[in-house]
């Protein structure tokens, strides 16, 4: 019945990527090839006044290096003191949680939509995509920004070898605008079998869903709330489903088909 | 040789003292996915009422220093789907499963209790005399011959142990404690969370929609302890003392305290596994103390 693993993993990589943005890479997980594209880890940090963990979806893995990477924002104190880990420093790692995304069918064009920090479940999906053999040349990343210091990674995204398409709202870099307004554009002129895989800040989780609608597409998206347990015990990190009553984002989530929770 | 952890609380044996809090494991399904659920004394379910309930609205929970606050709203998936899917579950582990029962009104109550009285796995019930997060639950809590009234109508209708879990929001939780002895408690447990408020500063709004919730974790040890203590003195039934339980040295404090066992709540949440720990750890506290029974340890507080 042991599913979920405790560790006390070690920090083995940490860089500085742009604007507020750092990458962890976690060693001593021997199970990282356990966890799936959408799947989380819950970290407990290290310091004074952060009680609880806190969640990062897996960004990649490297099953014979038993690592996983993290990438995540600077916004407040768990995360700012995640910040200052060094390599070397321990942390305990918790996972797999949650419920990853389920695989296109092979003959479908898979659009995914990554909004700011949102980015790295949808990069490690791409990844296992390519690595299970769907067709490069089908799947297309759209990847929005505030600005061009919102993105990163980009290399990573480009040696996947498929079609990037990055947005900035204030237009420093890419197409200008909302990034699902990029894909509103690239639907209108395109056709076919399409699935849509999407994560981001809830408002542009919306306009997906509204796009999904409009075009009769299919898909899923990955959504956050502030967690305590992370396993499905405590009932906290709960959003409201479209057939009524709630569901708990880490152990039900936090990947939902459209149309199931109340954005 | 091995220290004996055993305790016996309502003439019911458990292998340890450690319990795991309602509401901090569910009924076990998760739990059961990080450790062997038969390595606990005991289990403590979410609390469950007759019919389903589904809760405050989010955000139910919020973080504050050395703890949490809580107002879930006793979301739980009422009695008899519980009897059917949750109690059978846990059939499959050896460990004492401990049903928590939380009612609007003491009939509540009595009419669960019966439904689970024909449950064998149900080897004792705790009354929640103490959700801070819904209004009903406050009346029993703070009134003293209300709450030995339940008591004695539901061990009319329960066959087994039947625990009574008091709040710490009452002037004087002496007489709830003494009142649920005479109404026939076998146990108490205490303490359930504090009621507290966080508040957003930029949106002036109180970080819950429930506005209060209840405080638990670290922050509420001391008067977890300091109460555990003063109705220790105050009844002869067995204490089971809760309230920031970390690790195993919380643990031997509150036995000191006067609790004969212990629950593990809101460690949970960070470290799942802390009770594996601190049974682990107690076993080399007795042998090194040379202790043979932890009983031993109960109420040994030498006050000034
Ligand atoms: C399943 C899941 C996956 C996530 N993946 C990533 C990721 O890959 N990269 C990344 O940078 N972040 C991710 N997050 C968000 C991350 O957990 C929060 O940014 C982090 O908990 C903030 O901690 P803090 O102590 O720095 O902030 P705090 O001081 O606790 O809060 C700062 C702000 O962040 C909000 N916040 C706090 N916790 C969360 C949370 N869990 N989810 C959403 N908002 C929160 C607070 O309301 C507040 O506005 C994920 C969250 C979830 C639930
Ligand atoms: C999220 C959460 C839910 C809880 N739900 C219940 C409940 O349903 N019934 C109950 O009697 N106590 C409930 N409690 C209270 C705990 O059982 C315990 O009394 C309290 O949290 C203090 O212990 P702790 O500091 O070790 O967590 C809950 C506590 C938390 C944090």
């Amino acid at each position: 019945m042991k599913k979920v693993v405790i560790e006390n993993a070690v920090v083995i990589k940490r860089d500085r990527l742009n604007g507020d943005c750092r990458s962890l890479t976690i060693g001593n997980f021997p199970k990282s090839r356990l966890l799936k594209p959408g799947q989380f880890v819950h970290i407990r940090i290290p310091g004074p006044d952060v009680y609880f963990r806190r969640a990062f979806s897996v960004y990649d893995i490297n099953p014979r290096a038993k690592s996983l990477q993290v990438i995540f924002k600077i916004v407040g104190r768990g995360t700012a003191l995640l910040a200052e880990l060094r390599k070397g420093d321990r942390l305990n790692v918790m996972g797999p949680l949650g419920k990853g995304f389920d695989f296109p069918f092979l003959r479908d064009k898979v659009i995914l939509i990554a909004g700011g920090i949102g980015m790295p479940p949808i990069y490690f999906l791409a990844k296992k995509l390519i690595e299970s053999k769907y067709d490069r040349r089908k799947i297309l990343f759209f990847y929005g920004g505030k600005t061009k210091k919102e993105l990163v990674n980009m290399a990573h995204i480009r040696k996947l070898g498929i079609k990037l398409y990055p947005t900035t709202d204030n237009g420093s870099y890419g197409f200008r605008g909302f990034v699902t307004k990029a894909v509103r554009e690239f639907l209108n002129t395109e056709t076919g079998q399409f699935r849509i895989y999407a994560c981001g800040p809830q408002a542009m989780l919306r306009a997906v869903e509204e796009i999904a609608r409009k075009y009769s597409i299919p898909g899923q998206i990955s959504v956050e709330a502030p967690m305590p347990c992370g396993m499905g015990i405590c009932q906290g990190c709960v959003l409201p489903l479209v057939s009524g009553g709630y569901t708990r984002v880490c152990r039900d989530g936090p990947v939902y088909q459209f149309g199931e929770v109340l954005l | 040789m091995k220290p004996d952890l055993s305790v016996v609380i309502g003439g019911i044996k458990f292998k340890n003292p450690i319990w795991t809090a309602s509401g901090t494991c569910g009924y076990g399904e998760e739990l059961a996915e990080v450790f062997d659920l038969s390595r606990l004394g005991g289990m403590v379910t979410k609390s469950i009422t007759s019919n389903p309930r589904e809760g405050h609205p989010p955000p139910r929970t919020t973080e504050t220093v050395s703890g949490m606050l809580n107002a879930i709203g006793l979301a739980n998936v009422g009695v008899d789907r519980f009897i059917k899917e949750k109690l059978k579950f846990l059939e499959r582990f050896n460990t004492r499963v401990i049903v928590n029962v939380a009612g609007a009104k003491l009939q509540e109550y009595v009419e669960v209790c019966a439904q689970l009285a024909d449950c064998p796995r149900a080897d004792m019930v705790e009354l929640n005399f103490s959700c801070p997060n819904v209004e009903a639950g406050m009346a029993i809590a703070t009134n003293a011959s209300l709450a030995e009234k339940t008591v004695s109508e539901v061990k009319k209708v329960f066959p087994r142990p039947v625990i009574a879990k008091l709040s710490p929001n009452v002037t004087d939780i002496t007489q709830i404690a003494k009142a649920c002895e005479a109404g026939g408690a076998e146990a108490l447990s205490l303490i359930n969370t504090l009621i507290g408020m966080a508040v957003d500063i930029e949106t002036f709004r109180p970080r819950l929609t429930n506005n209060t919730g209840g405080l638990s974790g670290p922050a509420i040890k001391p008067v977890a302890l300091a109460m555990v203590h003063k109705v220790y003195k105050a009844v002869k039934i067995p204490i089971i003392g809760l309230g920031g339980i970390r690790n195993y040295l919380d643990v031997i404090e509150f036995l000191l305290c006067g609790a004969r066992a212990v629950q593990i709540g809101t460690a949970l949440f960070v470290e799942p596994e802390t009770p594996i720990k601190i049974i682990r750890d107690l076993e080399k506290y007795l042998s090194r103390k040379k202790i043979e029974n932890i009983q031993e340890l109960v109420g040994q507080l030498r006050i000034y």
